[in-house]
C-alpha cells in the first residue's frame, strides 16, 4: 500500500472500479483543513475520467507501473507511435490521451512513455526543448506587456505561438518550458 | 527572484498601509514570537527556546497568525486595528504558493457585520488591483449546490450521510476521516477548482469549520466565517468573532482533542486571551495573505518569484 503523496503523474492507482492513471494532481491544504492530494484520474478500461481527492494520512493501492524512454515515430489518424529503441517495440497513443503536449513533438525525438502491462499510459516531454524561430516582427507591432515585461508574439518551426522578449530575431533557436509553454531563454 | 516583482511587492505593501490609514485603523506592532501560539489542528507552529541572561528558559513560538494578541488589543479598548507583518507556519509544501514565511495583513474592526466586512475586504482588494470585476458573493451551501450538487442542509454533522455522498462522488471514506474530511473531499474536488476568475466570497461555513467564528443568529449549524478566492487562490480568511467565553473554551477544547487524536502535539489554551474574550465587544476580523495578492497584482507564477529571498534558497 502507497500513501497520496507517492501520487506522481502517470501513476497507476487499483480500487473496486479499476486501474486509474493519474493525469494531474496537486497539493491542497485548504484553510482550517487537512492536508489533501486533489487528482484527475483515467479508467484505464472505460476511459473515464474523474476529480478526486486523497487525504495524505490514507492509504492507496499503487500499481507498478514501467518507465521507457521511446521515440517518437509519426503521427496519423490512429494517434501518436512510439518506438522502444531497445526492443523495436511500438505503442500508440491516442489524439486525446496525448492532448495539448502533441505540438511539442518532433520526429525522431525521445520522450518518456509509462507503461502498465505493455500498455502506454501517459507519455513526459523533456521540460525544456529548443525551437527556432519561424516568424518574428520587429519590436513594436505586436508588442504587449506581460508580468511588467515588454514582450512580443514570434512564431516557432510546428506553427505554435510564444511571447518572447523584444530581442529575439527570427532564425534564433529559443528555449521553451513544455510544461507551462512559456519562453525560458535564448538558446546558446 | 524577480527585482520587476519585488519593486511591485513594496508598493503593494504601502498602499495597503495607505488603505487603513486613511480609514482611521491604527497599524498595530503585535509579537511575531509567543508563549502559546494557536493551536488550529491542521496548523503547526515552529517553536523554539528562550533564554533569559540567568539561564531561566521558557518554550516559545512564531505566530501561525496575530489573532490572539489583535483580539486583546480589542479588548483593552481599541476599535480599528490593523497589523501587517510575517507569519509563520510549519509543515506547509514549498509548491508554488506557500513558504514557511510569509507576509500577512489582518485587521479587525468593532461593530461590523460580516457583509460590512467583505464590503472593506473587496475595497483594499481594489484599491491595489483596480480592474477587477466586481465581487461575487456565495454562501458554502449554495455552492457545493451550484458546482457538486449537493444538499448541504441535510448533511450537516451526519457523518455516515456525508460518507454515502462522498462514496457517489468517487471519493474514498476512511476510517478515522471526520465530517469535515469528507466535505473537503468533494469541495475540492468540485467547488474550489470552479470557482473561476470572478473573485468570489464563500460565507457563512458549517460549524465544525470555524473554531473562532460566531454562530449565525438565522441557523446556528453555521458560523460567520468567509473566505475570499481571487483566479483560484485562496487569499483571505475571515469571521464575525466569537467573544462567548464558554462556547470559546467548549471550541478549544474540541481542537485539542482533534490534535490529540491525530497525534499532534497539544499545549494549554490561552488564559490570558479567554480572560480578555468577555471584554472584545461585537468585532469583524479577516487575515489576507499579501503574498498571494503580489503574485495576482504580477502575474508571478511562483510565490518564489515574488520574495526577496525564496525559501528553496534559505534551506
Amino acid at each position: 500500500m502507497a500513501s497520496p503523496n507517492d501520487i506522481k503523474k502517470g501513476v497507476v492507482i487499483r480500487d473496486p472500479q479499476g486501474l486509474w492513471v493519474v493525469v494531474e494532481f496537486q497539493h491542497v491544504n485548504p484553510g482550517k483543513g487537512a492536508a489533501f492530494v486533489r487528482t484527475r484520474i483515467r479508467n484505464l478500461q472505460t476511459g473515464k475520467v474523474l476529480e478526486t481527492t486523497f487525504k495524505t494520512s490514507e492509504t492507496i493501492d499503487l500499481v507498478s507501473v514501467e518507465y521507457r524512454k521511446m521515440q517518437f515515430l509519426y503521427h496519423d489518424n490512429t494517434g501518436y507511435t512510439f518506438m522502444d529503441q531497445g526492443s523495436y517495440d511500438q505503442v500508440t497513443m491516442s489524439d486525446e490521451e496525448i492532448g495539448d503536449q502533441g505540438k511539442y513533438l518532433r520526429d525522431g525525438m525521445e520522450v518518456n512513455i509509462t507503461t502498465y502491462e505493455g500498455r502506454p499510459l501517459a507519455m513526459e516531454l523533456p521540460r525544456k526543448m529548443v525551437f527556432k524561430v519561424t516568424e518574428a516582427m520587429d519590436a513594436a507591432a505586436g508588442n504587449t506587456v506581460s508580468g511588467g515585461n515588454l514582450t512580443k508574439e514570434v512564431t516557432v518551426e510546428g506553427g505554435m505561438k510564444v511571447h518572447v522578449p523584444l530581442f529575439i530575431k527570427q532564425g534564433e533557436d529559443i528555449i521553451i518550458n513544455t510544461e507551462t509553454g512559456e519562453y525560458v531563454e535564448r538558446s546558446k | 527572484m524577480n527585482p520587476d516583482f519585488i519593486q511591485a511587492r513594496s508598493k503593494i505593501v504601502k498602499q495597503i498601509r495607505r488603505f487603513f490609514d486613511d480609514r482611521g485603523y491604527i497599524e498595530m506592532q503585535t509579537p511575531r514570537l509567543v508563549g502559546l501560539p494557536g493551536q488550529e489542528p491542521y496548523l503547526e507552529p515552529l517553536w523554539s527556546e528562550i533564554k533569559e541572561a540567568d539561564g531561566t528558559s521558557h518554550r516559545g513560538a512564531l505566530i501561525t497568525s496575530p489573532e490572539y494578541a489583535m483580539k486583546r488589543l480589542l479588548a483593552s479598548g481599541l476599535d480599528k486595528i490593523y497589523d501587517l507583518g510575517p507569519c509563520f507556519r510549519n509543515g506547509e509544501p514549498w509548491d508554488g504558493t506557500h513558504d514557511v514565511e510569509f507576509l500577512m495583513i489582518e485587521w479587525y474592526r468593532k461593530g461590523i457585520t460580516i457583509h460590512q466586512l467583505m464590503d472593506e475586504t473587496e475595497e483594499m482588494t481594489r484599491s491595489v488591483l483596480s480592474d477587477l470585476p466586481k465581487f461575487r458573493r456565495l454562501t458554502v451551501e449554495q455552492a457545493m449546490k451550484e458546482y457538486a450538487g449537493v444538499e448541504l442542509d441535510v448533511l450537516l454533522g451526519d457523518r455516515e450521510a456525508m460518507a454515502a455522498v462522498c462514496r457517489e462522488h468517487h471519493q474514498t471514506v476512511n476510517e478515522g476521516e471526520t465530517w469535515d474530511d469528507l466535505f473537503f473531499k468533494i469541495f475540492l474536488s468540485e467547488v474550489e477548482p470552479k470557482l473561476g476568475e470572478v473573485p468570489t466570497f464563500l460565507w457563512r461555513y458549517p460549524v465544525s469549520m470555524a473554531a473562532l467564528a460566531q454562530k449565525d443568529p438565522d441557523d446556528p449549524r453555521f458560523a460567520l466565517r468567509v473566505e475570499l478566492y481571487v483566479g483560484g487562490l485562496e487569499l483571505a480568511n475571515g469571521f464575525v468573532e466569537l467573544t462567548d467565553p464558554i462556547e470559546q473554551r467548549a471550541r478549544f477544547e474540541e481542537e485539542q482533542e482533534l490534535r490529540r487524536s491525530l497525534g499532534k502535539e497539544v499545549w494549554p489554551i490561552d488564559e490570558r486571551f479567554m480572560e480578555a474574550l468577555p471584554n472584545m465587544g461585537q468585532a469583524a476580523g479577516i487575515a489576507f495573505g499579501v503574498d498571494r495578492l503580489v503574485m495576482l497584482v504580477t502575474g508571478a507564477k511562483s510565490i518564489g518569484d515574488i520574495m526577496p529571498i525564496p525559501v528553496g534558497e534559505r534551506f
